[in-house]
């Protein structure tokens, strides 16, 4: 017990004084950043900002709708037009030049739904307005509905019928993440058993080497596999040279490669929860089970694994949760088939420059992430519970 | 039959943790410019490219600065906040220490596009002050957890004794907790500076091709076309890790005698 807590007067306001700094920064620039991706997920953009006039017109009048539509494209500057013609043309192909070819003739239209359609024959069709009228508000669902290829109809219900591409992607995700975490923890078992079991010069080799791998940058090993598994690397030369093959195999920019370079990287983050548990289990326990006529296998299946879940389960779940998200290693070492919801993020922001997808992208990616540290610490919580009953 | 397996087993995995680097690194010294065995001869012409080309050289000064940037900053914020944290209740503990914490667990791609876009409107991005920003956001919760966990094993009777020879709250933060529990501060900083050092995906969406960092450049080159200077790169960048982790050891060392 320290004496700020005999004074919590005084120790209170000093620890406010010391946790100012930490707190602001955090809020600054880390709270609102993040909240920052999840408003841009939602927002309409320069869409809802410049079609006002559409937001405030009777939906069931058309010429209202019609002249909203040519006042608001009067009220937008030459360099807005381009941009709400980008984010129509994202929602429907053909919108940037409809919208474009109406807004330099706006001035010489009737403000009618006819003189829209004398000025371009496809304002008669209906398609074009709902995408405007979907798109009129300050906040929207379109980047989620992407997203999900969930799709609203006329009548407001949302049915599964848009493109499923990014629920494809988030499967393909989980199930690199799912086979990654597998491979990594059945390499990394007997690597934290030889850790705390072995002869102590293994166990000190094998800790040393965890460590170094550990310790180097995840870059850098995958480097290395990038240039073991190249069509003319190392591998390659020595599979051609042992004449187990003929021509190079492709080991890289596939499932292989990426689930391969993965597993390697996340290796020593499976190894170190796993070996701190096992070194508290005591050896006499299975030399117990042993005197009392177990094989080795019994005594190791009924006395040691099950006592080791919890490392496991903690190194398994980490895995998990930097497999989910992980973005350097599988571009690096992936096909196109084989790219995580990182990936996607990285390129909506880099190449397409859509940062409503991206952020939406991010919220369902750390959506994913939460709901499984979540999950896991209900685990914990709930084992320790029954731990302590027992 | 069970020894068989453990062994076998064992040295399997071992090797599999082991033998890619081992076997990568060595290239760096090759003659040709191919990246596979037999090498053609001892070289240290790559070596030599690494060091007299200007956009590695520039991607290194980046480097430099931007950890030691990131590891000044993330004491500060980690070291307010652990000390800070000490002094409150226990539920507010809780809480704060989620808080601190939960950057670690956010997915880098989503702080990178965070930062990307933050930093953009508030003109930061490209900027060394944006890199050292969001690097220390990222090297914070380490330093933080590794300043509470040697705050917390100090013996609160010390303070008590300092206290009832009439130190103030100040002087026994100065004379009695901070150079016991330095090693924990110490710690903090390796950490903060390997994890700038290290770290490429923020980075690569926040600095601009000026102030692009090493591992930022070796992503690029390995995107690019494969060369022997990615393998010099990549170990230099290891060299640099493996005597932080001596660093570390040595830390680990010198702190042991105190615990009970």
């Amino acid at each position: 017990m320290s004496a700020a807590t005999r004074k919590p007067g005084g120790g209170r306001l000093v620890a406010l004084i010391l946790l100012t700094v930490p707190l602001a920064v955090y809020a600054f620039l880390y709270l609102m950043p993040i909240g920052s991706v999840l408003s841009l997920s939602l927002d309409n953009g320069a869409l809802g900002e410049s079609l006002s006039h559409i937001r405030a017109a009777d939906p069931a009048d058309r010429d209202a709708q019609a002249a909203a539509l040519i006042a608001d494209m009067q009220a937008m500057e030459p360099g807005r037009q381009a941009e709400v013609a980008r984010e129509l043309n994202q929602e429907m192909s053909g919108f940037r030049t409809l919208f474009l070819k109406t807004a330099r003739a706006s001035d010489g239209i009737e403000p009618t739904l006819a003189g829209l359609v004398v000025a371009d024959p496809r304002w008669g069709e209906e398609k074009y307005w709902q995408v405007i009228r979907q798109n009129a508000a300050p906040i929207t669902w379109r980047h989620y509905q992407r997203a999900t290829g969930l799709v609203v109809d006329d009548d407001g219900r949302i049915t599964a019928g848009g493109d499923d591409i990014y629920l494809q992607i988030m499967g393909r995700t989980l199930v690199i993440a799912v086979q990654v975490t597998l491979v990594t923890l059945l390499i990394s078992y007997p690597l934290a058993y030889a850790v705390a079991n072995a002869p102590r010069r293994l166990a000190a080799f094998v800790l040393v080497a965890v460590l170094l791998s550990f310790w180097t940058s995840i870059l850098v090993r995958t480097t290395a596999w990038v240039i073991l598994l190249q069509t003319a690397g190392l591998v390659n030369t020595f599979l051609i040279w042992t004449g187990l093959v003929d021509e190079p195999v492709q080991l890289i920019f596939n499932r292989f490669g990426a689930i391969v370079a993965m597993t390697h990287v996340l290796l020593p983050f499976a190894i170190i929860p796993m070996m701190n548990v096992m070194r508290t289990i005591p050896k006499s326990q299975v030399d117990a089970s042993r005197s009392l006529g177990a094989g080795p296998v019994e005594s190791f299946l009924r006395v040691y694994f099950p006592q080791t879940l919890r490392g496991v389960g903690v190194g398994g779940g980490t895995v998990f949760i930097l497999a989910l998200g992980f973005y350097i290693t599988p571009a690096l070492t992936g096909g196109p088939k084989d790219q995580m919801l990182s990936f996607y993020i990285a390129d909506f922001v880099k190449r397409a420059l859509n940062w409503g997808m991206a952020s939406a992208l991010s919220v369902l990616l750390l959506a994913m992430v939460l709901a499984l540290v979540a999950l896991f610490g209900l685990v914990r919580w709930l084992s320790a519970r029954q731990g302590g009953r027992a | 039959m069970s020894r068989a397996i453990f062994w076998v087993s064992t040295v399997l995995a071992l090797l599999f943790l082991v033998v890619p680097l081992a076997l990568v690194m060595p290239l760096a010294f090759n003659g040709s410019s191919f990246l596979t065995y037999p090498m053609e001869g001892f070289s240290l012409k790559w070596f030599e490219e690494v060091f007299t080309e200007g956009n590695w050289v520039r991607a290194f000064g980046n480097s430099l600065k931007v950890a030691l940037g990131t590891t000044a900053v993330a004491l500060v914020i980690g070291g307010l906040a652990a000390t800070g944290l000490m002094l409150t209740g226990r539920w507010l503990q809780i809480v704060l220490t989620g808080l601190f914490v939960s950057p670690m667990i956010v997915p880098s791609i989503v702080i990178g596009v965070a930062f990307a876009y933050s930093f953009g409107r508030m003109g930061l991005s490209g900027s060394y002050a944006g890199l050292v920003l969001s690097h220390s956001i990222l090297a914070a919760p380490l330093v933080f957890l590794s300043i509470l966990t040697s705050l917390r094993g100090l013996d609160p009777d010390l303070d008590l004794a300092a206290a009832s020879l009439g130190a103030s709250r100040g002087q026994r933060f100065r004379h009695v907790t901070l150079p016991l529990a330095a090693p924990g501060f110490a710690a903090g900083a390796l950490f903060a500076f390997t994890t700038s050092f290290d770290e490429v995906v923020v980075a690569l969406f926040v600095a601009s091709p000026d102030s692009l960092t090493l591992p930022v450049a070796l992503f690029a080159g390995l995107r690019d076309r494969l060369q022997p200077t990615l393998v010099v790169v990549a170990l230099l960048l290891s060299l640099i890790s493996f005597a932080f982790l001596w660093l570390m050891a040595r830390l680990q060392r010198l702190n042991a005698p105190q615990k009970p």
